[in-house]
């Protein structure tokens, strides 16, 4: 009994008269408050590792890129993919790692009671976290993408190349705005389901990594590997040796074709379904997928499912966690 | 611009209308699916001051809580707080009313200074004068220096300030306290009653303590609402409830048996009570009779006064009449009441 017993002195209760915002900004500010801890802001030093080494590293590809154009060399890194496997590890990570940070604290120390019994609505605190969220995704995958784009555009020197890097630039952000909802959306949802913050980062982990590496093993097996022959005729010089000096000679070729199964593959996981999005919607460059055949519309399909099952399912969590 | 100058929809914190009673719930009822009722057609009205919601777990008083927070749905009858009805206008009372809850609450690894400022901000104030305002609410309970420290470290009787700083920080004209005794030890239990007491008393807050140990915070409450399986019990003032009885009591600091045989000769019927004599008063006869007797026996008289009752009594079986002539067969701690607190928890305190 020593401090807790302390001495109360009267220094007199004093009424507050000043302003009081309404429920918008203070959805607001718990928005605020969200999006500075994804990043580890106003925490300790230890809080800021993963962000901040994940966003560096992220970053990267961008600088090497912006150096090699400053040399005279084309853009290194494609607006639409980025450095595909590069992105889906980081983001796993980011998001494995943040995800609890926002959502699980508050459940495992019981705090919601003390949100529900202020003028905040139930759904307000979802709605904040998820915004805060896709914010926090959308910073790591943009930034990067902005600073490959001013790398390359500093050294363009005519409105054409300019306005032609904009046009592949503009997509691009598009691409890193499906990621970063989709992705921010199921982390936030696996991440309110426990209190338990390893336990959330392990199942949001496995969940992506797992699922990848599905997407990755089913596409290989389920392309068709086809022989290929042809009739060539080279000139003498070019001719490898063991072969007849003259005369036609019949090669063998082994090469992978895409099947219908192998298109369909990708929809185990949310980054090859994204990439298939991209396909879908007109994307050039090469990513996870060896093609969506006709089916880009599923994977369109699919990214909108994902996308409603991660949200209402965070939403109906509070529905029922809210109770005090 | 003909328009009156009211509030607001999007102010939460209004002032309360003057003159509507703080609580007011008319045939009140909560019922879960299954068999479960919760609250039975409860019909109560809470006035300014400090008000016990007293009850055994279970009684209703979390469901009360939930239901006047405006954050469960009634299946019948209707709840107003300060004029406002619960399920239409539940934001702006949450606006006017702090709430602390029963179980913890608190993030070990933030500090106190930073947990109430942030929630300060959730109820609506600006960065500063909420960064104020935490600072002030946790001086209010005792918390100096050791508000800067990571609540992890606190002591129960700590955190359970922290909670009640928490919920006085938006400035609230009412405050719900869920067993804020809950945890702590006889000391802190003290201090934790006097901070409230003063709260109500020179905050100008007005403040539901709901508890099932009624001993307790019947000393500090001026109205006191008793509930039994979500069914009023009873509803009144402390000073009605605890209104003076016909009962004497004698205490002397030995000899109490040869006072008790003494007093049985004189034509009294004496009964021990703990380590007092009552005796039932009989107008200024009875005072003379006791009198006599200790100075014949010359015993040294510690305590003769007339007996208030005490409000725990009100909510057992037996009267309190009934209770002098049942003697010394248990006294009222071994009754029914709505006690069940942890070994060693002093259900009944004596009364002031």
């Amino acid at each position: 009994m020593s401090a807790e017993t302390g001495v109360i002195h009267d220094i007199g209760y004093r009424r507050y008269t000043g302003r009081r915002l309404g429920r918008a900004q203070i959805v607001r500010a718990l928005y605020w408050h969200s999006l500075r801890s994804a990043f580890g802001l106003g925490r300790g030093a230890k809080a800021k590792i993963v962000p901040v080494i994940v966003f560096v590293i992220m970053c990267l590809p961008a600088i090497a890129s912006a150096v090699a154009v400053a040399n005279g060399n084309p853009r290194l890194v494609p607006y639409d993919t980025y450095v595909f496997q590069l992105r889906v590890v980081l983001m796993i990570i980011f998001v494995a790692a943040q995800a609890p940070e926002l959502v699980s604290r508050d459940l495992r120390s019981h705090v919601l009671p003390l949100y529900f019994c202020r003028p905040l609505r139930r759904m307000d605190y979802p709605l904040a976290k998820l915004a805060a969220f896709i914010t926090a995704c959308l910073a790591i995958i943009e930034i990067p993408l902005v600073l490959l784009y001013l790398g390359t555009i500093a050294q363009s020197h005519s409105p054409h190349a300019i306005w032609t890097q904009t046009r592949a630039f503009i997509p691009g952000l598009l691409v890193g705005l499906m990621w970063a909802v989709l992705l921010a959306a199921i982390g936030l949802a696996m991440a309110s389901l426990s209190g338990r913050r390893a336990y959330a980062t392990g199942g949001i982990a496995i969940y992506f990594f797992l699922t990848w590496i599905l997407a990755g093993i089913l596409i290989a097996v389920t392309q068709r590997n086809v022989v290929r022959s042809a009739t060539i005729n080279p000139p003498p010089g070019a001719r490898p040796p063991g072969v007849p000096a003259t005369g036609p000679i019949k090669v063998h070729m082994m090469t992978q074709v895409p099947t219908t199964a192998s298109h369909l593959s990708g929809l185990v996981s949310p980054f090859t379904t994204l990439d298939g999005v991209r396909l879908w919607l007109g994307g050039t460059s090469k990513g996870a997928l060896p093609g969506v055949g006709g089916y880009g519309a599923l994977y369109g399909a699919m990214f909108l499912v994902l996308l409603a099952a991660s949200i209402g399912g965070l939403f109906a969590r509070y529905r029922k966690a809210g109770a005090l | 611009m003909s328009a009156p100058l009211t509030a607001p929809a999007g102010a939460p914190a209004a002032e309360p209308d003057s003159g509507a009673p703080v609580i007011q719930t008319s045939a009140l009822s909560k019922r879960y699916p299954g068999p479960v009722t919760a609250l039975d057609a409860l019909t109560v009205t809470v006035a300014p001051g400090i008000t016990g919601l007293v009850g055994a777990n279970g009684a209703g008083k979390s469901t009360l809580i939930k239901i006047l927070l405006g954050l469960l749905e009634p299946t019948g009858g209707e709840a107003r707080v300060f004029g406002r009805d619960c399920q239409r206008d539940g934001e702006q009372i949450r606006g006017l009313t702090g709430y602390m809850p029963e179980h913890d609450c608190l993030p070990p690894d933030v500090t106190a200074t930073e947990f109430v400022t942030h929630l300060g901000r959730m109820s609506g104030l600006p960065p500063t004068a909420a960064k104020e305002r935490a600072a002030e609410s946790l001086r209010h309970v005792g918390l100096y220096e050791e508000r800067y420290r990571q609540i992890g470290t606190y002591s129960t009787g700590m955190k359970q300030r922290v909670k009640l700083a928490q919920a006085l920080v938006g400035d609230p004209r009412l405050l719900l306290l869920d067993e804020p005794t809950v945890g702590l030890d006889p000391a802190g239990r003290n201090s934790m009653l006097e901070l409230i007491a003063r709260i109500g008393a020179e905050f100008g807050i007005s403040i539901v303590v709901a508890s099932h140990l009624l001993g307790e915070i019947e000393r500090i409450c001026d109205h006191l609402v008793a509930i039994e399986a979500g069914r009023l019990l009873r509803a009144d003032t402390i000073t009605s409830m605890t209104q003076v009885s016909q009962v004497l009591l004698v205490d002397v600091d030995e000899g109490s048996d040869e006072l008790l045989a003494e007093l049985g000769r004189r034509g009294l019927e004496p009964r021990r009570h703990e380590r007092s004599l009552l005796v039932r008063l009989d107008g200024d006869a009875t005072y003379d009779i006791v009198r006599d007797a200790i100075a014949d026996l010359a015993l040294p008289l510690n305590r003769l006064e007339q007996r208030r009752r005490r409000v725990e009594e009100l909510f057992q079986d037996d009267d309190a009449d009934a209770l002098v002539t049942a003697g010394t067969g248990g006294g009222p701690s071994g009754g029914g009441g709505p006690s069940g607190g942890p070994g060693g928890t002093p259900e009944a305190p004596h009364v002031r």
